[in-house]
C-alpha cells in the first residue's frame, strides 16, 4: 500500500562542543527545541506528540533521564515516548515519529534530545557496559576496539591501509571546517593523523570521533498539515532498519553470521529505505549522504553498504575524490560523526543534515543541486542500523 | 488513528520462571517469543518488526535492548526500544502496523532478573542536584500521591484496603502459584508501614516476569482466518510534567488526556458503561482508584460504595483487574504491558482461570514513572470498527 508522505518542517541543532557547562541537560534539549520551533514557525499548541531521543542513561548519570526532559519539550499532557537503540537512537526516534504520522495518529510530531558525552567522564568505560556481563564485557570490549577489529578485517579482506583511513579524516575535517555546528573543525593532514596517538590499532586518536555535548530537534508533519498551511518542507520518502547479532563472536571466525569487515545489516536498512523511496541505483540517484561513521575505517563500509561503492572499492574512490564536496557522491559534508558525536542525537543530526542539504539550506557545506539524500545511524555494538531517504 | 488500517492483537504469552538460576535472560526471552508466536499461529518469519521495552538500570546493561536482538528474532529485522515504558512498546508496535509499513509486530518487555536494590535504581531517576538526595523512589512517590488522596477523599484508606483485598482474591484465581499475600483486610491494614500511608500489605514484592504480544493488520487476520483477535479501537498516551512539585498528584491530567484520546478514537462517549472488563495500573490500591477516576470509570466520591459492593468483581457492572493486578503479581517495569495483555486476552477469550465470559470490549491502562508520570490507555474489542471495514 501507499505510505502517507511525511515531511520535515523544522530543524534545530546546537553548536556542539566537548562541554556545555553553561547549560544543564534539559536546557540543552530546550536549546535545540527552541531552534526547531523557530525554524518551523509554529506554536507549541500545534505539537501533538513528542518522541524523545535518548541513548544510554549511563552517559548522563540519570536513570530514565527522559523524564527530566518532559518539560524541556513542553510535553505536559501530550503523547510522549522515548526511543533508545544506542547510537542509532536519533534515526530510530525519527522512524518512530514517522510511524505516528503515517498511522494517522498525529499531524505534527516533535523529535528532540541532547547528550553531554563530553562531560560523562569516560564514555568507553560506560559503553563497555553494553556487552553481556558474563561473556564479552570482561575482555574488555569498548566501541573503539570493537571497530578496530572491523578495520583489521577490512584491511585483510580489501587491502585498506592506515593512510586510507587518514584520508577519510582529512576529507571530513575539510567538510566540518565549513559547518558551524560541528565540534572538531580544524583542518588536518594525513601526516598529522598518522602521528596521532594510537588507541587501538589501527585506530588512532584522529581516526576516532570526539565526545560531544549538544542537542538536536526535528519537527515532522503530515502532508495534509504542510499543504493546508503552505509550509516549506522536505520529505522523508524512505525508512529502513535492520539488526545484527548481539555477540561480536558471531561476526568472526569460520562460521560468522555476518562479516565484521562489512556492514551487512546497514546495507539491509539502506536498501529497505531505497525500496520504499523508489531508488533503484543509489550511485546515480543519491546526491548526498550522511553516513554514521564514528571511526574513519567505518566510513568505507558504510559507503559500500549504502550502495555508493562496490565492496572494497571505496578507499580507491576516496583517493579519486568521489566523496568530497564537489565530487560525484559527497559523503558526510557536515564532517560527520567523526567530527561531532553527541550520541543521543548523532543519528538525528545525520537526517537533519541531509534534510538541510536537499532543502538547499546547508550553508557553506552545501552540496550544489542536492535533491535526494540518504542518512544512516548505527547503534549497539554495530548492531542496530537505521536509514532514511530525504528528498526536496 | 484516522487511516483505514485496523490493528488487532492475535497472540500473547507470559513467563515467570520459578527458578531464575536455571535460565539466562536470552533463554527466557527466546522461550517467551516462541510461546507468543505459537499463540498467534506464526513463525518468526512472519514478523516484520519488533518493539522491545526494557530498563537499562534494572537490567544492568547500558543498552538493554541489545541482548534481545538474537533471542527474540531481531537479527535481520527492524527492532526498536521504548525504555520510557513497556506500554509504550505496545503503542509504537500498533502505530507501526497502522502506518501500513508493517503487517505484523512482536512487542515484548521484561522485568529485572537480579537487582540488589530496585529502590536504589529508581532513585537514580531523580535529578542529581535537587531531588536525588531526598531520597525518592517509586514507592515514595506513590505514598506522596496517596497522602494527597488521604487529605482529599474521606474514607479512602478503607476503600484502598478493601480494593487490595479484592485484588488479592482475584490474584489467587488468576495466578494461584505466585499471587501475593496477604488477602485479609486486617493484615493489609495493620502490616508494617513502608511509606505512610502505604503498608507492606498493600504492595506486592517485585517478581520476575516477561510479557509478549503479537499484533497484525486486518488483512493478516482475514487471510489467516484468525478467530479471536482483540481489535484495537483506540489508543491514548500522555505524560505528566517532570517535577512532582509542579503537579497536582490527585488530578491525573495525563491520564485524562490519554483516556480522551482513546475514547475519542473509539467513539466512546460514556466510558462508565462501555467496558465488560478493565485492567488498570495499580502499584497500590490508591493508584488503582485514582486511575479509575482519571479514566472516568468511577469518580472518587463513588469509591467507597464501589468497593463495598460487587461492582469491581467479575459479576459486577465494572469488573476491574480480574488478573489481580500488580498488587498481586508485580513484574516491575513490564506491568504496563501486562495490563494491556490481560485486557486483550479477556477479549480474545484466553485469559485463563480469570476469564470473564462474553467480553466484547475491554480497557487496558499502563503507567510508568514517578507517581504515574506516563499514562497509556488502549481500548480493545472483539469486533473491528464497523465504519472502517
Amino acid at each position: 500500500m501507499k505510505i502517507p508522505k511525511v515531511g520535515i518542517i523544522g530543524i534545530g541543532q546546537s553548536h556542539f562542543k566537548a562541554k556545555r557547562q553553561d547549560a544543564n541537560y534539559p536546557e540543552l534539549v530546550r536549546e535545540a527545541v527552541k531552534l526547531a520551533m523557530e525554524d518551523a514557525k509554529i506554536d507549541f499548541d500545534e505539537i501533538e506528540a513528542i518522541v524523545y531521543s535518548l541513548a544510554p542513561d549511563a552517559l548522563l548519570g540519570i536513570g530514565n533521564a527522559e523524564r527530566l526532559g518532559v518539560d524541556a519539550v513542553s510535553a505536559k499532557n501530550k503523547r510522549f515516548m522515548r526511543i533508545n537503540t544506542g547510537g542509532s537512537t536519533g534515526i530510530s526516534s525519527l522512524a518512530a515519529a514517522h510511524s505516528h504520522i503515517a498511522a494517522g495518529a498525529c499531524d505534527v510530531v516533535l523529535v528532540a534530545g541532547a547528550d553531554k558525552v563530553g562531560e560523562c567522564g569516560d564514555s568507553q568505560t560506560i559503553l563497555n557496559k553494553i556487552w553481556d556481563p558474563t561473556y564479552e564485557r570482561a575482555l574488555p570490549l569498548g566501541t573503539i576496539n570493537m571497530l578496530a577489529m572491523s578495520a583489521v578485517r577490512y584491511m585483510h579482506k580489501y587491502g585498506m591501509t592506515e593512510e586510507d583511513m587518514a584520508q577519510i579524516v582529512v576529507k571530513n575535517r575539510a567538510h566540518s571546517a565549513l559547518n558551524p555546528h560541528a565540534h572538531l573543525r580544524e583542518l588536518t593532514s594525513v601526516d598529522e593523523v598518522m602521528k596521532s596517538r594510537m588507541i587501538s590499532w589501527p585506530i588512532k586518536l584522529f581516526d576516532a570521533c570526539p565526545q560531544s555535548s549538544g542537542g538536536c530537534s526535528v519537527i515532522l508533519a503530515s502532508e495534509k498539515y504542510i499543504k493546508d498551511r503552505g509550509l516549506d518542507a522536505v520529505w522523508i520518502t524512505g525508512v529502513g532498519h535492520s539488526t545484527e547479532s548481539y555477540y561480536l563472536g558471531d561476526r568472526m571466525g569460520k562460521h560468522f553470521t555476518a562479516d565484521h569487515a562489512d556492514a551487512h545489516a546497514l546495507s539491509e536498512a539502506c536498501y529497505k529505505s531505497y525500496k520504499m523511496a523508489g531508488v533503484v541505483d543509489p550511485l546515480k540517484e543519491i546526491d548526498v549522504a550522511e553516513l554514521y561513521s564514528p571511526f574513519s575505517n567505518t566510513e568505507f563500509h558504510a559507503i559500500e553498504a549504502a550502495g555508493l561503492a562496490k565492496l572494497g572499492q571505496s578507499p580507491k574512490m576516496l583517493s579519486e575524490g568521489y566523496f568530497k564536496i564537489g565530487g560525484p557522491n559527497p559523503v558526510n559534508p557536515s564532517g560527520g560523526v567523526l567530527c561531532t558525536n553527541a550520541i543521543a542525537v548523532t543519528a538525528m543530526v545525520r537526517v537533519a543534515e541531509v534534510a538541510l542539504q536537499v532543502w538547499g539550506r546547508a550553508g557553506a557545506h552545501q552540496v550544489k543541486g542536492a535533491k535526494k539524500g540518504i542518512a544512516s545511524g548505527n547503534g549497539g555494538d554495530h548492531q542496530f542500523f537505521g536509514a532514511m531517504v530525504v528528498e526536496s | 488513528m484516522s487511516n483505514h488500517i485496523q490493528v488487532g492483537v492475535i497472540g500473547s504469552a507470559q513467563v515467570s520462571p520459578a527458578n531464575l538460576n536455571q535460565a539466562s535472560l536470552e533463554e527466557i526471552l527466546n522461550t517467551l517469543t516462541h510461546a507468543a508466536l505459537k499463540n498467534a499461529g506464526m513463525t518468526i518469519d512472519d514478523i516484520d518488526g519488533i518493539v522491545v521495552a526494557a530498563c537499562d538500570q534494572l537490567d544492568g546493561r547500558a543498552i538493554s535492548i541489545m541482548a534481545a536482538s538474537g533471542s527474540v528474532g531481531g537479527v535481520g529485522r527492524d527492532i526498536l526500544s521504548t525504555p520510557s515504558g513497556s506500554e509504550h512498546a505496545f503503542i509504537l508496535g500498533a502505530l507501526r502496523v497502522k502506518s501500513g509499513m508493517y503487517k505484523t509486530q512482536l512487542v515484548l518487555s521484561w522485568s529485572p532478573l537480579e537487582v540488589d536494590s530496585i529502590s536504589e535504581i529508581q532513585k537514580l531517576s531523580n535529578d542529581p542536584y535537587y531531588h536525588r538526595a531526598l531520597p525518592q523512589d517509586d514507592l515514595s512517590t506513590y505514598a506522596l500521591q496517596a497522602g494527597v488522596l488521604e487529605s482529599e477523599v474521606s474514607g479512602v484508606r478503607e476503600s484502598v484496603i478493601k480494593f487490595t483485598q479484592q485484588s488479592r482474591e482475584k490474584g489467587r484465581v488468576a495466578y494461584p502459584n505466585i499471587s501475593a499475600t496477604p488477602v485479609q483486610e486486617v493484615q493489609i491494614r495493620d502490616s508494617k508501614m513502608l511509606r505512610w500511608p502505604i503498608t507492606e500489605g498493600m504492595v506486592c514484592e517485585p517478581r520476575f516476569g516477561a510479557v509478549a504480544m503479537v499484533l497484525s493488520n486486518q488483512d493478516w487476520i482475514k487471510d489467516k482466518q484468525i478467530k479471536n483477535p482483540a481489535w484495537i479501537h483506540g489508543m491514548g498516551w500522555a505524560t505528566e510534567t517532570t517535577y512532582l512539585g509542579d503537579r497536582n498528584l490527585s488530578d491525573m491530567g495525563s491520564l485524562k488526556a490519554a483516556a480522551h484520546q482513546a475514547y475519542h478514537e473509539s467513539g466512546i462517549s460514556d466510558p462508565k458503561s462501555a467496558f465488560d472488563v478493565v485492567e488498570v495500573s495499580d502499584p497500590t490500591g490508591y493508584q488503582a482508584l485514582l486511575s479509575l477516576d482519571g479514566l472516568g470509570l468511577c469518580d472518587s466520591k463513588d469509591w467507597r460504595d464501589a468497593v463495598h459492593s460487587d461492582r469491581f468483581s467479575s459479576k459486577g457492572s465494572l469488573p476491574v483487574n480480574l488478573s489481580g493486578g500488580a498488587t498481586s503479581f508485580n513484574p516491575v517495569f513490564c506491568t504496563g504491558l501486562l495490563r494491556l495483555a490481560e485486557a486483550a486476552n479477556q477479549v480474545r477469550g484466553c485469559a485463563g482461570a480469570h476469564q470473564k465470559s462474553g467480553v466484547r470490549k475491554s480497557l487496558g491502562h499502563g503507567s510508568s514513572g514517578f507517581a504515574m508520570q506516563y499514562n497509556s490507555v488502549v481500548v480493545f474489542a472483539n469486533l473491528p470498527k464497523e465504519n472502517q471495514l
